[in-house]
């Protein structure tokens, strides 16, 4: 007995596909269009809201324009950036800078805070990889904050098509083509040209116009990953990150310290030490939800890291990191916020003129015992 | 320019697609265009 259904089809059965297709296309480009709105922010007193294009005119008005937060003290100081969301389907690093942005003061220096490095890459998804659209936190008065969980690369709608290969261009370094959309490929930039090569110009620009001291990318990777839990100084960033590994270790926080490659162009870390004056520093925290060998991916996932597929990894001994069931979403922000307050204690130490001082910040323990959201500002503030 | 001519043939296809099914007779074929007129109007509208 055959199961087919021989259905006849005519005009009238085609014209009601017709409006279904368009009615699930609506649907479908709500919530894609839902991801252009951008998360609201709710800044500490004391920070000025800038637009990078303020130091690189032409991407104003662009999608790769993005916020600059500037909090400056009286007391003359080093000059600090952290930058999130280089990566926005990393979200340690981009809460670890919002989260910064929320609480600090600066008693002495400047501190400068991007939070949404590549803003082109917030407003879409990584086809494929099933990732929620955002994730939500709960605040200390009980309300709920939503963040973008965004993609690696530039949304398409922004900047294509991607070549086979793509071309450092400073270096002549060949990389997959659709490296071309990701912002850590893209540094120093260029002057014209794709627009995620325009931006990583400005962030350059803003390196330099703005004599900033140190600066930090924020980013997480797969707990598979060998450059994990790590700081990847630049050479004139080493000494520095030294002490400040061997001071997290004394606080029971492993980092690994990693020397920039020389030969692995267009990063932060290699090529804002390059080109600038500037002392680079990248973390990483591990993320199973953007990881190879997890399983369902939702919003859990990437609060919790609880994944059966990594803890069997962790029991074959195939990880980088001390994977004990889970990986909470706080514990990595924990990491990268506590890791940021010891460089700035210790720029001082080693470089007196640099010296800042940053007042606020929550200490580790009680980001991972309170939660990440417990030190957001609810957005009744926002202004 | 690129993305114009990308968008054209994608409003091309669209149209392909959509004559396709009023001509089919088949319930089920016509089912499976308007699956594939879905990205279709998601890329000549800019949205994804």
């Amino acid at each position: 007995m055959s199961l087919e259904m021989n259905w006849k089809g005519n005009r009238a059965t085609a014209l009601g596909l017709v409006a279904a297709a368009l009615l699930v296309a609506a649907v479908a480009g709500k919530s894609f269009t839902g991801m252009w709105k951008d998360d609201v922010l709710v800044p500490a007193p004391g920070f000025e809201r800038h637009m990078l294009s303020e130091w690189h005119a032409p991407l104003a008005g662009t999608p790769a324009d993005t916020p600059v937060y500037v909090q400056a003290s009286s007391q003359p100081g080093g000059t600090v950036l952290v930058m999130g969301g280089t990566h926005p389907n990393e979200p340690a690093g981009t809460l670890a800078a919002v989260l910064l942005l929320e609480k600090a003061r600066v008693a002495q220096g400047r501190l400068m805070v991007v939070p949404f490095g590549n803003h082109m890459a917030f407003t879409h998804n990584d086809p494929q990889e099933g990732a929620p659209q955002r994730i939500h936190l709960k605040l200390a008065d009980g309300s709920t904050r939503a963040f973008k969980y965004g993609s690696r690369a530039t949304n398409p709608i922004d900047q294509w098509p991607d070549p086979d290969v793509y071309i450092h261009p400073q270096s002549g370094q060949e990389l997959s083509g659709k490296e071309r959309s990701n912002l850590n490929r893209a540094h120093p930039g260029t002057k014209e040209g794709p627009l995620t090569l325009q931006l990583a110009y400005g962030l350059r620009e803003l390196l330099v116009k703005e004599k900033v001291d140190l600066a930090f990318d924020l980013h997480e990777a797969s707990p598979e990953y060998p450059v994990v839990n790590a700081i990847v100084a630049h050479e004139k960033s080493m000494e520095l990150a030294a002490v400040v590994t061997m001071e997290l270790e004394g606080q029971g926080i492993a980092m690994r310290l990693e020397p920039s490659p020389k030969n692995l162009r267009g990063l932060t870390h290699r090529e804002w030490g390059d080109t600038t004056d500037t002392m680079p520093i990248l973390m990483e925290t591990a993320n199973p939800s953007q990881g190879r060998l997890r399983g369902r991916t939702d919003e859990a996932l990437v609060l919790t890291g609880r994944d059966k597929a990594y803890a069997k990894a962790m029991g074959l001994g195939r990880l980088f990191i001390n994977y004990q069931g889970d990986q909470p979403l706080d514990l990595r922000v924990a990491r990268h916020v506590t890791a940021i307050k010891v460089f700035l204690d210790n720029l001082g130490l080693l470089y007196p003129e640099k010296a800042i001082l940053v007042e606020g910040i929550p200490d580790y323990a009680s980001i991972v015992g309170q939660g990440t959201g417990t030190f957001l500002n609810p957005l009744g503030n926002a202004n | 320019m690129m993305t114009l001519a990308y968008r054209g043939v994608a409003l091309l296809v669209a149209l392909l697609v959509l004559r396709c099914m009023f001509r089919e007779k088949d319930f089920w074929k016509q089912v499976t265009g308007a699956l594939v007129l879905v990205p279709l109007v998601l890329r000549i509208l800019m949205v994804k």
